[in-house]
């Protein structure tokens, strides 16, 4: 046994390592440390989550009725809807995402921090002042136009509110290069001895394929936002056909950066899904090189499909190689959902909250991956374009699959950031009223998107009165279901179950340090596991056990220890 | 022992009983795609057009492809939380199984060579869409927020009766010079069976898109250029808002909609044009009368954003431009002070050049419409009358080219022989050297 | 100066430091560079939907311009030489080539403003021109400052051999609105 190698190099540091008392202050205040930081990024991601979802309850109790009742205007109800897409992109998934990232990504690698820290807690604090300047917004002249702020609607025909939106998301364009650079950085060069590239964890290797499509990107963004901006404020008129402009050439920029942004907004989530899924199966990913590279394809190809979302207004002769792409993209991603079915396939499946959510990503997401397809097909998609159809189908890949994702990684890394347990009960009930609240939310908006329901609209047709109450109860019924599990992460911080450093079992570097790890993160510097999902492995375990050892086990033990220690391993 | 070991589909023991259940599984995923693949007729509504047969077509393959997807997944998803869940007291983990290579090529090659096929379909039935088609009657379209008017050009012989085209108001004479056809306006769309039709769509401010869910074609109109879209109904019928924006074009975006009516043959057509084609050709000579009944029709999406309740049954209930009711007061007073401008230059103005002159607390947000001189004359001696105490408070003066010579179709009440008379003599003197040479030409 | 020898004076603890930051500015110039090609694009649709590029009657003075990129590829080229100077301890040499460098960068600035105020043509074109200059020019401005702060620092002896970044960085910042300018000064002054 001599042969395995230990999470805490050489034994050094052999006394139990104190976890560190966490203090609210500590949450308020400017720091470098990529932990608070990740934490400060989910904390404001959840506040605007809360705001994004009062818009989404307001908005499905306007639509229980066919004409105007709650709000007073139809712009009003625009506004409504725009602000929900902007705050839910921009200011929940995005940042929710570079929170785990911020906390994760160090401490997978064995790392101090981030490549720049500084630069870090800077990417953060621009996301403050950019949530008030586009809540601001909604205050002075109604950002009317959606979330793809189209022109000439946009510049010619909407408030300074839209000039607000534009520049709270020129804001966090740039906090989101940064904090790619940083990300981008940190995986290629920080990386500890013992760990090449395809011992790389798989939410790293996510993380790396959203940070590059982020630094490629964003700039597309900034530049058309810039453009957006001159318009509404220079006088000058690059989208305004009545001077000699084009307002297609902002779709094109825009949706060059936003497609790509949808794959920002999921890639990450799958990453931190392989991790919950083979932890909760005990099971090595299946395919751990083609999800990895498949994560790199859907990054690459990802750039090639954004004028699938101008069917109905490119060129017809320019429509079909979009086609073609948006049809390719759907390889990769399919390859991840078998290969994640491979990894479930013969393990040992523990029902914790954080493997149902998983699992209720891939039977959700798999709706939203075929609705996907049957958009790329040109003809089909005429037909349900700007409908309900499409609704449904980016709820069911925003949510479905982004948010199910970080529900699982809340779920999964509670334990490590606080030290205590979230509540599995509660947590069950949060999973079966966002699954059953969810499905019956978005599912039932494809019927109205195909009998005839465009997307955006205040007023529908009498007939699609049924089928949008159920959407809206159901929709309130997912509203309550982010509660209970707010509820949990409030009386779990104070009175949850003791985690101990690594309640799952997992053998990713993360949990081979105290939950929460002290500043510096580890002791010493930490040997990696020659294999991230080694489950299974027949010397895993003694890895596993060492960790308990050394860092203690905590009150509850969600995954339950071998009976027979394997004998003293190290000492 | 069997429940703890996982079966693995490349164990060499097991291979006839893989093969067996992957075909049972593989026919069941089939079976129940094509069943999920009968709720197509239920999914969509009306098919009223040949387009609409091939793309419903084209989504059947695709739901039976999605729905044996669908099946598999959820399928192995339950399967496996069922099979292979953790026992009580069960410490150890998963078999350490890392991949299977020939598992990967298949659920790589299989999805690839599906959506292949489903390209080559898509690209096939686009193109059909997208061909011209022999015979396409061509339609004018107008997308403004937040109304659509159709423009057709209609030959005088649909009317099924002689006209007199010496008598006809200048305006359509000049029509009828150009090509032969006269253009009328209407709020509605009309088609006949089997009829391919071709619209040109242009957006007068904001992008709008023309959809119609019976015929499944939909098309976005951006300013500054004109798109086609093409379709031939199959089905005689009235479609109530059978159009509809489907483009984010602003506040009342959603009720951006418009009737379709599909005649059954080209004479029930010509029957539906016809009473828009006689309202141009014989306006009413009131001015205020003819106004009303252009404001009133809808071609215009004035009642979109504007309310006056003497209207009020033609839906004009707009929120978003200043309220008309008693309009002409206002611009007999504080605005024409404020615009120096006499109060019908005033009202004409707004409607032509509606940038000029802003209300206080309303933004630059009506277009352009294009509307001809003539209609903004009407319009204007309508709203002058729109008044609080029910007279006009001055008078509107109809510049000549605008006063019709005759005031309806053959058979109607004639207009009394003195004034007609009186008017055609007035117009012969104001009418340019080369509009009387182009109308003895005609004559001829 | 190789590689090796500057290694000698860092710790290991510096070293990745210093690989992160070149690793960090290298990737923020190809991003950023994006936001230039974006701009490059909207002159290229610009152009494909008029008549004519530049618009009749439009002339277009390609000799001003072309100095001033050659004094600019100057300013990058004595910019790279003051960090060589830098990094063989020759203190004097980095300050004077600094002062060349931003001596050449300040008649670029200046004279690209009187371009910028006197653009020629008028609507698509002229805002097309504007916003391509006017956009470069910020980045021009903004990091020519930190340039004269760090010969300043430099002039006060701030740097050594083994403190270099801030020249080093600054130099590649340099490169980079050389590099985005030349892009820009073919696509708006030869094609």
């Amino acid at each position: 046994m001599a042969s395995i190698t230990l999470p805490v190099g050489g034994g050094t540091q052999s006394g139990a390592a104190e976890a560190p008392k966490l203090r609210v202050s500590d949450f308020l205040r400017w720091s470098v440390d990529h932990k608070i930081i990740g934490v400060q990024y989910m904390a404001v991601a959840l506040f605007f989550f809360i705001v994004g979802g009062t818009l989404a309850m307001l908005i499905r109790w306007e639509l229980l009725t066919p004409n105007l009742d709650v709000v007073q205007t139809g712009t009003q109800y625009n506004t409504l809807f725009s602000v929900h897409g902007l705050v839910m992109i921009f200011l929940w998934i995005i940042p929710m995402m570079a929170g785990f990232g911020n906390y994760l990504v160090p401490l997978q690698l064995g790392a101090k921090d981030m490549a720049f820290p500084w630069l870090n807690a800077f990417a953060f604090w621009l996301i403050p002042p950019a949530g008030i300047l586009l809540i601001g917004s909604m205050l002075v002249g109604a950002p009317e136009s959606g979330w793809t702020q189209y022109p000439p609607l946009s510049t010619l025909y909407s408030g300074d509110g839209q000039t607000l939106a534009a520049l709270s998301i020129h804001l966090l364009g740039i906090s989101s290069i940064l904090g790619a650079i940083n990300f981008i950085v940190t995986i290629k060069n920080m990386r500890p001895a013992g760990m090449g590239w395809w011992q790389l964890p798989l939410f790293c290797w996510a993380t790396l394929a959203t940070a590059i499509i982020v630094v490629m990107a964003t700039p597309f963004l900034a530049g058309g936002l810039t453009l957006l901006i001159l318009d509404k404020i220079a006088g000058t008129s690059f989208f305004d056909a009545g001077n000699g402009g084009d307002p297609q050439l902002w779709q094109n920029v825009f949706w060059f950066y936003s497609h790509p942004a949808v794959y920002i907004m999921i890639l990450p989530g799958m990453g931190m899904l392989s991790e919950v899924l083979a932890t909760h199966a005990r099971k090595p990913v299946f395919g751990y090189k083609m999800v990895a590279i498949s994560s790199m394809a859907i990054a690459l190809v990802g750039f090639t499909v954004w004028a699938h979302h101008m069917f109905t207004s490119l060129t017809p002769e320019l429509r079909v190689p979009f086609m073609i792409t948006s049809m390719i993209i759907a390889v990769p991603t399919g390859i991840k959902i078998f290969s994640w079915l491979g990894t479930i396939w013969g393990g040992k499946i523990r029902f914790t909250s954080a493997m149902l959510f998983g699992l209720g990503f891939l039977s959700m997401f798999v709706v939203g991956g075929i609705g996907g397809v049957m958009l790329a097909a040109i003809p089909f998609d005429i037909h349900v374009h700007d409908t309900y159809f499409v609704v449904s189908h980016l709820h069911f890949v925003l949510y479905g699959g982004s948010v199910f994702t970080i529900y699982a990684g809340i779920y999964h890394w509670f334990p490590k950031i606080t030290g205590r347990m979230l509540d599995e009960r509660l947590g069950k009930w949060h999973f079966a009223l966002t699954y059953v609240g969810f499905f019956f939310s978005f599912f039932p908006m494809n019927f109205a998107g195909m009998l005839g329901m465009p997307r955006r609209v205040a007023y529908y047709l009498p007939e699609f009165q049924s089928v949008n109450t159920v959407i809206s109860i159901s929709a309130f019924v997912l509203g309550i279901s982010t509660f209970v599990m707010l509820y949990n992460i409030w009386i779990s911080m104070r009175h949850g179950k003791k985690a101990g450093a690594n309640p799952w079992r997992a053998l990713t570097l993360e949990w081979a340090t105290t939950s929460p790890p002290p500043s510096t993160n580890f002791i010493d510097d930490p040997v990696p596991f020659h294999d991230p999902y080694g489950y299974g492995d027949k010397d895993s375990q003694a890895y596993l056990d060492d960790i308990d050892k050394r860092f203690g086990v905590g009150e509850d033990v969600p995954v339950p220890r071998p009976a027979v220690q394997p004998a003293a391993s190290g000492d | 022992m069997a429940s703890t070991t996982p079966s693995k589909p490349s164990s060499g023991g097991l291979q006839t009983t893989t093969i067996i259940a992957v075909v049972v599984v593989g026919i069941l995923l089939i079976v129940g795609g094509i069943i999920l693949g009968q709720a197509t007729p239920l999914l969509f509504p009306q098919q009223a057009s040949a387009e609409a047969a091939q793309v419903d077509n084209l989504f059947h393959i695709m739901l039976v492809i999605g729905g044996a997807i669908f099946l598999l997944v959820q399928g192995l998803l339950v399967f496996s939380m069922w099979r292979f869940r953790a026992r009580k007291g069960e410490t150890g983990d998963g078999e350490p199984i890392h991949g299977n290579t020939t598992l990967e090529i298949v659920w790589t090659a299989i999805p690839a060579v599906i959506v292949f096929v489903l390209t080559i379909l898509s690209w096939q039935v686009f193109n059909s869409l997208q061909a011209p088609k022999p015979g396409e009657a061509s339609v004018v379209v107008a997308g403004a927020r937040f109304n659509w008017a159709f423009t057709y050009n209609v030959p005088l012989s649909i009317l099924g009766y002689e006209v007199d085209e010496t008598l006809l108001p200048p305006d359509v004479k000049d029509d009828l010079a150009d090509d032969g056809t006269v253009s009328i306006t209407s709020a509605t769309l009309y088609s006949y069976v089997n009829q391919p039709v071709a619209l040109a769509m242009d957006a007068r401010d904001v992008i709008h898109a023309f959809w119609v869910p019976a015929f499944r074609v939909k098309q976005d109109l951006i300013p500054g250029r004109t798109t086609t879209v093409r379709f031939t109904p199959t089905v005689a019928d009235t479609y109530p808002s059978g159009i509809q924006c489907a483009e984010l074009c602003g506040a009342n975006h959603g009720i951006m909609r418009a009737d379709i009516v599909v005649a059954e043959n080209e004479a029930e057509y010509n029957k539906l044009l016809t009473p828009i084609l006689e309202s141009r050709l014989f306006p009413p000579a009131d001015p205020v009368v003819r106004g009303r009944a252009i404001l009133e029709s809808n071609v215009y999406p004035c009642y979109t954003c504007h309310v006056l309740s003497d209207l009020s049954s033609a839906n004009w209930v707009g929120n978003v431009g200043p309220a008309l009711d008693g309009v002409a007061d206002r611009a007999a007073t504080s605005r024409a002070n404020a615009t120096s401008q006499t109060a019908a230059e005033y009202l004409y103005t707004s409607i032509h050049e509606p940038g000029a002159y802003l209300v206080p607390g309303y933004g630059n947000l009506m277009p352009q419409l294009g509307v001809p001189e003539c209609d903004v004359w009407a319009m204007v001696a309508y709203l002058a009358t729109q008044s609080t105490s029910g007279s006009a408070p001055f008078e509107v003066v109809q510049p000549d080219v605008c006063i019709p010579q005759v005031s309806g179709p053959p058979g109607s009440e004639p207009p009394p022989a003195g004034e007609a008379t009186a008017e055609a003599a007035a117009e012969t003197e104001v009418v340019p050297a080369e509009a009387t040479a182009e109308a003895t030409a005609e004559g001829s | 100066m190789s590689q090796k020898t500057l290694e000698q004076g860092l710790s290991r603890h510096e070293l990745q430091d210093l690989r992160n930051k070149r690793t960090g500015l290298a990737i923020f110039q190809i991003s950023w560079i994006m936001t230039f090609v974006c701009l490059i694009i909207v002159n290229f649709w610009m152009r494909s939907s008029q008549p004519a590029w530049p618009p009749a009657g439009v002339e277009v003075d390609v000799f001003v311009p072309t100095l001033m990129t050659i004094a600019l590829i100057a300013s990058s080229f004595f910019m790279r030489r003051g960090v060589k100077a830098l990094k063989a301890n020759a203190i004097e040499q980095f300050t004077s080539a600094w002062r060349i460098g931003l001596g050449f960068g300040v008649v670029f600035a200046v004279v690209m403003a009187y371009e910028f105020i006197t653009a020629p043509g008028s609507g698509q074109y002229r805002d097309v021109y504007r916003l391509m200059v006017g956009f470069h020019h910020v980045h021009a401005l903004a990091i020519g400052y930190y340039l004269i702060r760090v010969y300043q620092n430099g002039r006060a002896g701030h740097y050594s051999p083994t403190n270099f970044w801030p020249v080093e960085g600054g130099a590649s910042l340099w490169d980079f609105v050389t590099v985005a300018w030349v892009l820009f000064y073919v696509v708006l002054y030869l094609i």
